[in-house]
């Protein structure tokens, strides 16, 4: 579904990724692990079209997507729900989600019928649609947040950093609802620092470190990897 | 007291043109982060334009209205696709050097056709209106009532119609609207053209009781970046307010204290204002 061929992406004279080739496939869910400053933000930029690739092909369903505009790559169904939320604080709950189905704005009906998938995901949604979104807590802005880029419609949804700053149950319900979503039929990329959460709900994984992609594996062979217990799980 | 209620109308008159370039220059620069100087010669382009059609092409006043505000929210448009764009990831002293350049090559272009002579522009409404001794301009009349019109309007575009909303969900969050799939550089055109009709619908509108020449812009655009640092940058509440403020300040203090001092009233309130309040009266933080 999604393939990654040689990327390269630099900050002027500073290159933030090297030679990244990766591939998620339609259905998978698939964890990017990897410390603060790993590349794994600007991996999910370039996928979104919100950096450009130096060097490298980005290829969602055989469809090119370096050189795209930001807005024609959600439109094709990539969709990025980015660390620290990006939402619009002062518009309400309602208004965020309803931003979220930009790129759909004219089917109306499908909106309507989205709009309550996600909010059978996130019923608290619902009692707060009236308030404006900044004043929520941390679990309550991140809900918004996957369900704002929930109503895109994503073929691969790609959610970057979503449990940090979450109290630890909340963290566990994300998790468990990031897992739905996937099991809905949404293909994920997740990129996290909480790895062994991850790891529990994914079918692969890929560790990044200094810009590079230095592991690759399936659940069971990252969860019993001794150098990734050490690094990620702290076990 | 009916002096007290003519310099209220004054006051009315000026803070409602004072609100209407505020408004551009504000949503520019609550969307686009461009601290756009142009804008005042787009609102001396507009009053230009009004007089062209008005008096070359014999156009009447609505018209000329009307085509002044296409004229100047194309001209808008094109010093964001041709100047601004290119530098979007300058460092941005540059968009301020580049908004410099294009209000001097505005002037002189002007210059050029039309010279730098005052000219005077009519208007179908001269007549007075006298309520109990209450002297109202239809002019003046029709200025506060545009401009309040105009403000509605804007306000409805922007808070009932999808593409309205893309423009605030840009102010509020640039990275969010890249995120849902908003289209950055179609809500930067949008966010000039309605700057620049809104120059033209204030320059057409207060030229009649003005004069119009290539140098109208200069203290306009000097006092629209007081009221919408005064009202908080970015903040439309805060645009149409601060140039209330202003209006009121200018007309009442030049009339109670001296007209030689009118001017320099919208600094000192600046000035007052920003002591007590410096991220200005609406905005939430510093910018």
């Amino acid at each position: 579904m999604l393939q990654l061929n040689h990327v390269d992406v630099c900050y002027g004279s500073f290159k933030a990724l090297t030679d990244i080739s990766m591939s998620v496939d339609t259905g998978e869910l698939v964890v990017l692990l990897g410390a603060n400053g790993a590349g794994k933000t600007s991996l999910f930029n370039a996928i979104s079209g919100l950096v450009k690739p130096a060097a490298g092909d980005i290829l969602f369903e055989d469809k090119q997507l370096n050189g795209m505009k930001a807005s024609g790559i959600v439109s094709n169904g990539v969709v990025q729900c980015a660390e620290g939320r990006k939402l619009f604080p002062e518009m309400s709950v309602m208004q965020n989600l309803m931003m979220g189905a930009y790129v759909h704005r004219r089917d109306r009906q499908g909106n309507r019928k989205r709009l309550n998938e996600v909010l059978e995901l996130f019923p608290i949604l619902a009692d707060k649609a009236n308030e404006p979104a900044g004043s929520l807590s941390g679990g309550q802005q991140q809900m918004v947040a996957i369900g704002r880029a929930m109503m895109s419609r994503p073929r691969l949804l790609m959610l970057d950093e979503p449990s940090l700053g979450l109290a630890p149950l909340v963290v566990k319900q994300m998790f468990e609802t990031i897992r739905q979503i996937n099991s809905l039929g949404t293909t994920v990329l997740l990129a996290e620092q909480n790895a062994f959460a991850a790891l529990k709900i994914a079918n692969r994984a890929y560790v990044m470190e200094n810009g590079h992609l230095v592991m690759e594996g399936d659940r069971e062979a990252m969860l019993g990897n001794e150098q990734v217990r050490k690094a990620y799980i702290g076990a | 007291m009916n002096l007290f209620f003519q310099q209220i109308i004054n006051g009315l008159t000026l803070g409602s043109i004072y609100g209407l370039v505020a408004l551009g220059l504000t949503l520019v620069y609550g969307i686009l982060h461009i601290p756009n100087f142009a804008h005042g010669a787009l609102y001396m382009v507009g009053a230009f334009m009004s007089y062209f059609f008005m008096v070359d092409l014999g156009a009447h006043y609505w018209v000329a209205m009307a085509g002044s505000a296409v004229v100047v929210a194309i001209l808008a448009v094109l010093c964001e696709r041709l100047v601004f764009h290119p530098l979007r990831h300058s460092p941005p002293i540059h968009d301020k050097i580049a908004a410099i350049g294009i209000l001097l090559f505005l002037e002189a272009v002007v210059q050029m056709f039309w010279g730098s002579d005052f000219r005077r522009m009519s208007s179908p409404f001269t007549g007075i209106l006298n309520f109990d001794g209450l002297i109202i301009p239809e002019q003046r009349l029709l200025i506060i009532a545009g401009a309040f019109v105009l403000v509605v309007a804007l306000q409805l575009f922007l808070r009932k119609t999808m593409t309205g909303a893309t423009i605030i969900a840009m102010a509020q969050s640039r990275d969010g609207a890249f995120l849902v799939g908003i289209d950055a550089n179609r809500v930067a055109m949008m966010t000039f053209a309605i700057s620049g009709v809104l120059a033209a619908f204030a320059a057409t509108l207060y030229a009649p009781i003005n004069l119009v020449y290539p140098a109208m812009g200069h203290l306009v655009i000097m006092k629209a970046f007081v009221i919408i640092i005064l009202g908080g940058m970015g903040s439309i509440p805060g645009a149409i307010i601060g140039g209330m403020i202003i209006g009121f300040a200018e007309a009442l203090g030049g009339f109670y204290i001296s007209t030689s001092y009118k001017d320099i009233i919208a600094f000192g309130l600046l000035v007052l204002i920003l002591s007590v309040r410096p991220q200005g009266l609406f905005a939430k933080g510093a910018h």
